[in-house]
């Protein structure tokens, strides 16, 4: 069992003054220039951090400035939501500075940064909630995968052509309203009917983990913080039931 | 008592015969379409299927209020806002791309002919209707939208949350706007015959935005809206709510429609004896998917906890089964006084 030690965090979220101590974002390395983009990720700052990343560029590999600052960052905002500091607009704005990070390392090398494997993403048809998609977003790319980002009232058709022609690891879907996430089983059923077998992530407010895992190839994608997580499975090459059977009950 | 006088008495703080059950959110089901003949898409903009499918509420669940309309856009559309259909199965929702950009300074009032834009008259029509057919019996809630959730359909959900971050100031315009919306619309539906007034802000939840932009933001709004709509008031918020309450509850509406997953007892000791707790089984895990049994489980552990009108969490899914709706009428009406 573990015991809490620390009480100090047990009422931030009851607490109106939410604005983020200075103090309260670790440091995210030791070298000045690193720790700075680090920074601009954490305080989703899009264009200040510009400047700190141009100079990285001049003495870093950019894949060096990508791993060791921004997505350093992006891991540091990853921590301060999953520990209730942190707010939705927080986040999105910390994915927005850490593209425009990556950005300038990708024109840098001139091509884009070698990705572990591609993920599809999408919010469902008639859903305009694609925050939690957002933010699966950011933190995969944060986690090296290459986001195939569909966008919000997708259609079932666009999933399964994409999927078709991009040949992904895995594909989300995500449904905040109870109207739209019916799309999910009709996309998988169709996928499963062009004999593609890939782990589908349900996941948004609306889902619940029985209606997630009642059909085939869906894995019930509780929180954002998971994304990585499922996806390193994806691409190690764990099938559907297998990751069902560790993410869900 | 009959419906009416149940929830007026509890409006009152008085002593109902058992506790009422309804809700601040959307009621209709495909099922209770079938059994009223009355269909979506046209229920989002007919008077007369609209008023059918409120009225099931009562006719068929039992509910003690009936309550229209169904979906979020009224005000929206009627400011510009593009709207896309739901068709047979869903709610008119928000159309890309936004009406506005975060650097456009929105009207300062509400255009002339704003009350007889976009679907306002029908909605308006079949308030009228529902008055007409039930008033004597139970009482007529109308929906708005508070003001935040109206001014993220003006600028998109997504640029709204990061400007409650980075410029605030630059949403202030559209809150105001909004805000005139929502009350221009109340006054128009308690003169067509409302009697209660439920504001739904969805996009207000700390769910979604920061508590502190609740305070800062949304909080001097909503207190305006309250003050000027002279009629019962409900004010709903998804999500757990607990870092809000006190706001909300200073905001000043009669009732709070609060989800599961607010800690009740200690929301009570936060706003004090004055609001009504209106609450229930999760209407998406529990009303939407779960047995009546499991439904009923769920609602005696909220009225335990400080429920006092039994409603849906949220807005009930279109697909929730008839029985589960009526097992929560059921156990509502095994709380007696």
């Amino acid at each position: 069992m573990k015991f809490l030690s620390d009480f100090s965090n047990i009422f931030k979220r009851y607490d109106l003054d939410t604005e983020v101590k200075k103090q309260e974002a670790r440091k995210i390395s030791d070298d000045p220039v690193l720790d700075a983009i680090g920074k601009f990720v954490v305080e989703g700052e899009a264009e200040d951090i510009e400047a700190p990343v141009k100079k990285a560029l001049e003495t870093k590999a950019p894949m060096d400035v990508i791993n060791d600052g921004l997505v350093k960052g992006m891991n540091e905002v990853s921590r301060l939501w999953d520990e209730g500091v942190y707010f939705l607009p927080q986040v999105i704005l910390a994915a927005d500075a850490m593209n425009a990070g990556i950005a300038l390392c990708e024109a840098k090398m001139g091509k884009a940064m070698d990705r572990k494997g591609k993920v599809v993403t999408h919010t469902a048809e008639g859903d305009i909630h694609d925050i939690g998609q957002v933010i699966a977003n950011a933190l995969l790319n944060a986690g090296g995968f290459e986001v195939i980002n569909l966008g919000c009232d997708c259609p079932v058709d666009t999933v399964v052509a994409t999927v078709k022609a991009e040949k992904p690891i895995m594909v989300t879907g995500t449904a905040l309203m109870t109207t739209t996430m019916t799309a999910f089983p009709k996309i998988c059923h169709q996928l499963e009917a062009a004999g593609i077998v890939i782990p589908f992530i349900s996941g948004g407010g609306a889902v619940a983990e029985e209606w997630s895992t009642s059909f085939p190839l869906s894995i019930w994608g509780k929180e954002d913080g998971w994304s990585c997580g499922l996806a390193e499975d994806a691409l190690a090459g764990m099938g559907w039931e297998d990751m069902r059977s560790k993410w869900n009950g | 008592m009959n419906s009416k006088e149940r929830v007026l008495a509890v409006l009152n703080h008085q002593k109902p015969d058992r506790m009422p059950c309804f809700t601040a959110n959307s009621t209709v089901t495909y099922d209770q379409m079938e059994k009223v003949g009355a269909y979506w898409p046209e229920g989002h903009d007919q008077a007369e299927p609209m008023a059918k499918q409120a009225m099931a509420a009562y006719t068929i669940l039992g509910f003690d209020v009936v309550r229209a309309p169904f979906d979020q856009m009224t005000e929206a559309e009627a400011l510009g806002a593009k709207v896309k259909s739901g068709g047979e199965k869903g709610i008119p929702g928000a159309a890309e791309p936004p009406v506005y950009t975060i650097d456009d300074i929105p009207p300062k009032e509400l255009p002339a002919d704003y009350l007889s834009r976009a679907r306002i008259p029908e909605l308006l029509k079949a308030i009228t209707i529902m008055k007409k057919e039930l008033g004597d019996e139970v009482l007529i809630e109308a929906g708005i939208i508070g003001p935040f959730s109206i001014a993220a359909y003006l600028l998109g959900v997504t640029k709204t949350l990061k400007a409650s971050l980075k410029a605030p100031d630059k949403l202030l315009p559209f809150l105001e706007i909004s805000e005139k919306a929502g009350t221009a619309l109340a006054h128009a539906l308690i003169d067509a015959g409302a009697d209660i007034i439920a504001n739904e802000d969805m996009t207000a939840s700390p769910d979604i935005i920061m508590p502190k932009s609740y305070h800062d933001l949304v909080y001097q709004f909503q207190a305006k809206q309250f003050e000027e709509i002279n009629v019962p008031t409900i004010l709903h918020i998804c999500g757990d709510v607990g870092s809000i309450i006190e706001w909300e509850g200073k905001s000043g509406p009669d009732i709070l429609s609060l989800e599961p997953a607010t800690d009740l007892k200690l929301a009570r000791e936060i706003v004090g004896p004055k609001p009504i707790f209106m609450g229930g089984a999760d209407a998406a895990k529990v009303l939407f998917m779960k047995t009546p049994d499991e439904v009923k489980a769920a609602c005696r552990e909220q009225v335990e906890a400080g429920i006092q009108i039994l409603a849906p969490g949220c807005a009930v899914a279109p697909g929730t089964p008839t029985e589960n709706l009526i097992a929560m009428v059921e156990v509502a009406k095994s709380y007696t006084s």
